[in-house]
């Protein structure tokens, strides 16, 4: 089997300050509609299960079968790509340490997320390091939502990453550097990953990095198929 | 006869236990004028309610397995399913609701949605079934049609619109008033027959405006051109009846109707509402399996000119033979035309078509998509497909799951053996998850099936249907044994006892084989082993996996390579192979490491929101592992993988943690080796079992 450390996309965080998001933390991962947001992010969530590392999945639009249909997707280019011989002890690995909160019917949150957690750490010990956030939409949901996804983070002990769709026709970036809609809300965010697009690939830009100024050429090349780090 | 499809309605009615939707089909039946009295349903009349044609329904009151009858309303046919209320009968559950276009949803007034309701309509929701609800018992004390309503929007999470309101209510329950008619409804004569329609009484004027501006509200949601004649002040009833059917058919708005079944009042407009809201079959979507193409699903046409696909979906028995209720989804089926069964292949030809009223009947010599009719003599098993033999289709994956528990029956005397025999004949017959066969050495009868209360189910049925009281061993998980590592093998079967001997040698090897139960490999050259005595070998080991050497359970996965071997030109023989091949299993066997398997199920619990918690900690405590928990405002669905083993008295568990609010269904999803504690345990046990076996 190949290191899949050497080809995951979250590579990219070995060239960032704290070499990773931290406990306690938000990180965003922005792009345009359609360029792989969630395979990222599940990318992310791959990174940290094969790291044995707790994590749960919220979803706030997709069933538990379609994100785990996603998961399934991710990890068979895994299994092509790192020539995973012992499958199956991956695979069980990886079930037996993610669980999926799904919010259907706009049910979401954040008193019943709160609720959910407590009751997996309390009620089945299971006692998450990471939150995949999928299916928030930035342009609509208030501040005061990511600040409780703060709190939450800090509470809980976990790093929380959201995906961001980037609107393809504004180009509003602040003073900072960071693009609509993250721009109102860089200051909760320790990490921003840009994921985009041109003729050269796909690539990975670290554009929040702490309280640091991001590295220069702290971006990783990604196969557009599989989402793994060429470079 | 009505020909069009446009104008038939499959319609289940679905309810709570006890809230009197045997009545109002029985009702429904009445004025549709296919019985000429009415009864009661708990049969103080010696009848009982036409619906129930299952002793034990009779005696209980309930409706246990579904039966379909037909009807004509106002010049459409409508096919009634009887559908089960109980949770527990999933496959009767799952048969009705796949043959029904939409259905009627029973409340009771006094009883609200109660949690059978709950369970009901959210199957309903599983199978996408539109539906009109219909508040039942407005004449008994405590009753309150209003916060039935309340609790279907807020425990049901449904869109409810009011479409009548009560004239009186308890003892003074009289009538309903139409908010789209703007008419006060009687129902005279001895059994409501006679609907007469008169103005709204004075008193309920104001507050009949005011429910009808809340309706026209909650329904314009759903038409443009309604919204624009709210406005313009042009509002006809057409136009309300168009967007009332627009929002029940996307299952966005729920069309409440109100009444008493027993005391005959507001039973014709439902009846209105079925016709008027509820889907035809061009409207439903259907898809079969095609099984020329790995199973790839195809939409099915509703089109009686296109090639015939039809779905068994129950059978009874009858003292003239086999009855059994079909479902044509496409193309047509008359009288002397031949069909295939996608299943076994074989040909029938269709002789006595009917069309089923309960437990009577009425010979027809045609029928078309989307129609229910039953046919005579046709040997089937429920849920297998027909078709005219130019399709390969199939309506239910021809996948079965294997049987993951089992059950030894002993029937006390002759008698009970006797009728637990055909008992078992049918229910077998009904549903292929369920199976049973004889233990050659025990003599004993074993059932087995997909769990617990699965088995239950049809023991509590022998008993009933077929007077066959038998007596029930402790459940038994399907175990498995499987070997981890491959292993050599060279074993000589040499027997001199006077007369001709016995010799044969076989070597090779067993490995662990995922993708099938078993594979003979044979590799033997230069005929050290005669091709004659192959099939012999073959045969020695397959008989040695029926029965594996940890536990003695059916051994999995396993490949047999024989790649050497020895015989002799007058001692070998077909018999001496097969002894050496069992010899040589054995002494590999032990040296592959062979693991116990466990049937691992796929458990999915739904309760309200504020049990999740408890629930995820039953099924962690019971070796599950938590795999997803999706909310949908009211309900929690958790999913979760659990041992067999340890889903043993499950349902009271979950009944007392979540005050009887919470459902769970389970099916098998894979093998898993036991943990090492487990495998201890089951080994002593298996030891002391032959121990006893043997003294």
């Amino acid at each position: 089997m190949k290191n899949f450390f050497e080809v995951s996309p979250l590579k990219l965080l070995e060239r960032s300050s704290h070499k990773g998001l931290g406990k306690g933390n938000l990180g965003v991962l922005m792009a345009g509609a359609g360029l792989g947001k969630t395979s990222c992010l599940i990318h992310i969530a791959f990174h940290r299960l094969i790291h044995q590392e707790k994590l749960v999945h919220v979803s706030l639009k997709d069933s538990p079968e379609k994100v785990t249909s996603y998961y399934n997707v991710i990890f068979n280019g895994l299994v092509e790509a790192l020539d995973i011989e012992k499958e199956h002890e991956v695979r069980d690995l990886v079930d037996k340490n993610r669980i999926i909160l799904a919010y259907l019917k706009e049910s979401f949150d954040l008193t019943r997320l709160r609720r959910n957690l407590h009751n997996l750490v309390r009620e089945i010990e299971f006692i998450p390091h990471t939150l995949i956030v999928d299916g928030i939409d930035f342009t609509e949901t208030k501040r005061d939502i990511f600040e409780g996804f703060k709190r939450a983070a800090e509470e809980f002990q976990v790093e929380v990453w959201f995906s961001a769709l980037s609107p393809k026709d504004i180009d509003e970036v602040n003073e900072r550097g960071i693009p609509f809609p993250c721009d109102t809300l860089d200051d909760l965010f320790s990490i921003i990953i840009q994921l985009s697009s041109s003729q050269a690939g796909v690539f990975l830009t670290l554009i929040k990095d702490h309280d640091r100024e991001p590295l220069p050429g702290a971006t990783v090349r990604l196969d557009p198929n599989t989402f793994l780090a060429i470079e | 006869m009505v020909d069009d499809i446009k104008r038939l309605r499959n319609i289940g009615i679905s309810a709570h236990i006890d809230s009197g939707k045997t009545t109002l089909t029985e009702r429904i039946l009445y004025y549709t004028k296919r019985i000429f009295a009415v009864h009661e349903v708990k049969g103080k009349d010696g009848v009982g309610a036409k619906m129930d044609s299952m002793e034990l329904e009779k005696e209980r009151g309930i409706t246990i397995s579904s039966a379909a009858t037909y009807c004509e309303w106002k010049g459409y046919k409508i096919n009634i399913i009887d559908t089960p209320g109980h949770v527990d009968f999933t496959i009767e559950v799952e048969r009705a609701m796949r043959v029904l276009d939409g259905s009627i949803l029973v409340l009771c007034a006094v009883g609200g949605v109660q949690s059978q309701s709950i369970t009901v309509d959210r199957q309903m929701n599983r199978y996408k079934v539109p539906r009109v609800a219909f508040i039942n018992k407005c004449d008994r004390a405590g009753a309150n049609p209003y916060r039935a309503m309340d609790q279907l929007r807020i425990r049901l999470n449904h869109n409810p619109v009011l479409m009548q309101i009560p004239i009186g209510l308890e003892d003074t329950f009289s009538g309903v008033v139409d908010l789209v008619s703007m008419k006060a409804i009687y129902f005279k004569g001895p059994f409501g027959e006679e609907v007469r329609i008169e103005e709204i009484p004075s008193h309920l004027l104001n507050e009949a405006i005011v429910k009808r501006e809340e309706m026209l509200d909650a329904v314009s949601m759903f038409s443009d051109e309604l919204m624009e004649a709210i406005f313009e002040g042009t509002v006809e009833d057409a136009l309300i009846h168009r967007a009332v059917r627009k929002g029940t058919l996307s299952r966005q708005l729920t069309p409440v109707f109100i009444g008493s079944a027993y005391k005959n009042i507001g039973v014709q407009p439902i009846l209105d509402a079925v016709t008027l809201y509820l889907p035809s079959p061009t409207e439903v979507e259907s898809s079969a399996l095609d099984m020329d193409h790995d199973e790839k699903e195809v939409r099915l046409s509703s089109n009686p000119d296109d090639p015939l696909v039809a779905l068994a979906f129950k059978l009874e028995v009858t003292p003239f033979g086999q009855l059994t209720y079909l479902r044509i989804y496409q193309g047509s089926l008359k009288k002397g035309d031949d069909l295939i069964n996608a299943r076994t292949k074989k040909r029938i030809k269709v002789g006595r078509l009917v069309r089923m009223h309960a437990d009577e009947m009425e010979d027809i010599s045609s029928a078309g998509a989307g129609d229910i009719v039953a046919l005579f003599g046709v040997e089937c098993f429920s849920g297998d497909t027909f078709t005219d033999g130019t399709l390969h289709y199939t309506l239910t994956s021809i996948f079965v799951p294997e049987p993951v528990i089992s059950l030894a029956l002993s029937p006390p005397d002759n008698k009970s053996k006797t009728s637990m025999i055909r008992a078992l004949s049918r229910f077998t017959k009904e549903d292929p998850t369920f199976r049973s066969h004889v233990d050659e050495e025990s003599g004993q009868t074993i059932i087995s099936g997909m769990g617990e209360l699965h088995l239950e189910i049809y023991i509590e049925r022998m008993r009933r249907e077929f007077g066959s009281d038998v007596a029930t061993g402790i459940p038994e998980v399907a175990y498995r044994e499987a070997i981890s590592r491959r292993a050599a093998f060279n074993y000589t079967h040499k027997k001199q006892t006077g007369g001709a001997g016995q010799y044969g040698r076989v070597a090779g090897f067993m490995e662990p084989f995922e993708e099938g139960v078993y594979e003979f490999v044979n590799q033997v050259k230069g005929g050290v082993i005669p091709t004659e005595f192959i099939p012999a070998v073959d045969k020695g080991f397959q008989s040695c996996l029926k029965k594996g050497l940890l536990i003695g359970f059916p051994v999995l996965g396993v490949r047999i390579t024989v790649n050497d071997g020895q015989h002799h030109v007058v001692d070998s023989s077909d018999r001496a192979f097969i002894q050496a091949a069992i010899g040589a299993f054995k002494q590999a066997y032990v040296k592959a490491k062979p693991v116990i398997l466990e049937p691992i199920m796929r458990v999915s619990v739904e309760c309200p929101s504020e049990f999740q918690g408890n629930v995820m900690s039953s099924l962690n405590q019971r070796r599950g592992l938590i795999m997803s928990s999706a909310e949908d405002r009211i309900f929690t669905t958790i999913e979760a993988e659990i041992p067999l083993a340890e889903m043993f008295g499950y349902a009271t568990t979950l009944r007392s943690l979540t005050q009887g609010k919470a459902e769970f269904t389970m099916e098998f999803s894979r093998y898993s080796k036991v943990p090492e504690s487990v495998e201890d345990e089951l080994k002593v046990r298996y030891k002391e079992k032959a121990k006893g076996g043997r003294t």
